[in-house]
């Protein structure tokens, strides 16, 4: 080991350690390469000064740092300074610690950008994920559904909308989990655009969008999907981008999608179905009449009338001669729409214009039930984000009509309204078949939700309505 | 605090300690007389001599003294010579003195074979 080397060895000993003994420590190495030749004497200084230098460094910063106690016992307990570090700390020492707090900080930051791009990210393939379950593993007959009823089991549901092909229980093949090639891209690409052209509403706008998608693929936009799902994402961005229209997705499942139904689907509901409509109450989870005259109803979907018009008549029967109801669809999966008008009907004195996305045509309720007292009765809609679809359309409906008072949390955003077209036995493209009507000013629920007017966390939602409906009918019967 | 750092003895403090009871030394001088009085066995780097160099003399056992007249080595009087002082060497022997009332036990617990030692 020669002298300059071990000069730099010195260096890691403390200041104090380095001044006072540096030269002699130089001089003892000199004496020592003077005294000790040829290769192995040569070969054991450098193993000594190297395990000399692990083993003494740390003790001679130990010695070197003055001894706080000593200082202390030294003090006779009046107040005094004692300079710990004799020397002020070396331009170097400063510049390695600056470098070192500003790389940690960077360090730091990438991370935290990281993780906050993940973070935000995931949302966004969980809720295309969540929007279009039903979708996914049952194509929905046109205009019948709006979404479906989740809490009759995801298989029912498919058994209604395919019946003869699928059976009752729901496609479970393994999992496709390899990465897409640029083939596979290209097949989805072109099936997209086609299917576009052909069926979306606006002939020239879907010729366009069309055309963009490819136009991305072509100069290598889609080559950073190689996941089915981000795939499905990217090329739902591009087709909204195109068209401005959000009820346009493009889906992708894991399992294998159920071939597409070649007959329209029979108008009557499967006997499993029904039974399990039966088995649930209809979703209606509890009606009753709380304190004060108020009506609540739980509702947790909005089931098919052809089976649950009797049951769901008998709970707003029961309802009737309450001064005001609470709507709880804070679980709501939503369902058919006719059974979305049927209960609004009993809202309004007379047949009330309804905006249903699934129509081409304006739609009005059915006439109001004959011995009726809730057309005037105050509403209250209890929401959470996990509201959805026809729960949506009744509690958008009612808003904009300024008959219900929204408690609760923003919706999930599913309108439901694309007619589904399988491309292969994973990816499958939603496209609107007609423009909706929307009545209203502002744009449906699909994709941003409803909003409440009053917010609150979904688990006081209902103790909130409660005091609204009190306070309010208390102000009514003062008048 | 005396007693703190050098309670137990390290042994390279005792080598040093060991290594000048008989004539004052520089740092380089220490070192062989400790590699010759251990046999080969205790080789002290510049780290470990000095750092307990330091201590020694924090504690009084040993005291910088000035260079032999009679020097011969080269650069004499540019190094720092050490002697023990009278603290130093009643440590030394408290320490033999410890270290010869381990070996009479191990003796009698008839640890070693056949050699006297």
């Amino acid at each position: 080991m020669s002298e300059k080397i071990f000069a730099l060895f010195l260096r890691l000993y403390p200041a104090r350690f380095r001044a006072r003994y540096g030269e002699e420590s130089l001089q003892l190495l000199r004496d020592r390469l003077r005294d000790e030749t040829g290769l192995l004497a040569r070969l054991r200084l450098a193993f000594d000064l190297l395990t000399d230098t692990a083993l003494a460094l740390p003790r001679a910063h130990r010695i070197s740092a003055p001894s706080i106690g000593a200082a202390a016992a030294s003090s006779h307990l009046t107040p005094s300074f004692r300079v710990l570090e004799e020397q002020p700390l070396r331009p170097g020492a400063i510049g390695i610690a600056g470098l070192l707090s500003a790389a940690s900080f960077a360090a730091f930051v990438v991370l935290l950008s990281i993780a906050g791009t993940r973070h935000h990210w995931r949302p966004a393939q969980d809720r295309i994920a969540q929007n279009h379950p039903v979708s996914a593993s049952a194509p929905p007959p046109a205009g019948n559904s709006l979404g479906g009823a989740s809490t009759v089991p995801a298989n029912a549901s498919a058994s209604a909308g395919a019946p003869a092909a699928t059976g009752p229980a729901a496609p479970t093949g393994a999992a496709s989990l390899v990465p897409l090639d640029p083939a596979e891209r290209h097949r989805v690409v072109a099936a997209v655009a086609t299917d576009l052209e052909t069926y979306y509403f606006d002939r020239s706008l879907g010729q366009a969008a069309a055309q963009h998608v490819l136009f991305q693929e072509n100069h290598g936009a889609d080559d950073a999907a190689t996941s089915g799902s981000a795939f499905a994402v990217l090329l739902t961005q591009q087709i909204r981008t195109a068209t401005g229209d959000l009820h346009l997705i493009v889906d992708y499942s894991a399992n294998p999608l159920p071939p597409q139904p070649v007959a329209p689907p029979s108008p009557r509901i499967p006997a499993a179905f029904r039974a399990a409509l039966l088995a649930d109450h209809c979703g209606i989870e509890r009606a009753a009449v709380l304190r004060g005259n108020i009506g609540y109803l739980r509702l947790n979907a909005f089931p098919p009338p052809e089976v649950c018009a009797a049951p769901m008549r008998a709970a707003m029967a029961s309802l009737n001669h309450t001064a005001a109801v609470i709507f709880d669809l804070r679980d709501n999966r939503g369902g058919d729409p006719t059974m979305v008008a049927l209960v609004a009907s009993y809202l309004f004195p007379r047949p009330q214009p309804w905006y249903n996305p699934r129509e081409a045509q304006p739609s009005t309720l059915p006439a109001p039930f004959p011995a009726g007292h809730l057309a005037n009765a105050p509403v209250y809609i209890l929401t959470s984000v996990l509201t959805i679809s026809g729960a949506e359309q009744f509690s958008y409906n009612l808003r904009m009509l300024h008959r219900a008072t929204l408690i609760g949390e923003t919706t999930a955003g599913s309108a439901h309204i694309g007619v589904f077209h399988r491309i292969d036995d994973h990816f499958g493209i939603g496209i609107p078949a007609f423009r909706p009507i929307n009545p209203y000013a502002t744009r449906d629920w699909e994709v941003v939700g409803v909003a409440p007017d009053v917010e609150v966390r979904a688990a006081d939602a209902l103790s909130t309505a409660q005091k609204l409906a009190a306070t309010r009918l208390r102000a009514s019967s003062l008048k | 605090m005396p007693k703190r750092k050098l309670d137990p003895l390290p042994a390279a403090a005792f080598q040093i300690l060991l290594s000048l009871a008989d004539e004052n030394r520089h740092g380089y001088g220490i070192m062989r007389q400790v590699e010759e009085q251990s046999g080969g066995r205790m080789r002290l780097g510049p780290g470990t001599l000095y750092s307990s160099i330091q201590t020694l003399l924090d504690e009084n056992l040993i005291e910088e003294t000035s260079p032999p007249r009679n020097h011969d080595a080269p650069n004499a009087e540019r190094r720092r010579y050490y002697r023990l002082t009278s603290a130093g060497r009643k440590l030394a022997r408290a320490e033999a003195g410890r270290l010869a009332d381990i070996l009479r036990i191990a003796r009698a617990r008839k640890i070693f074979r056949g050699e006297y030692v």
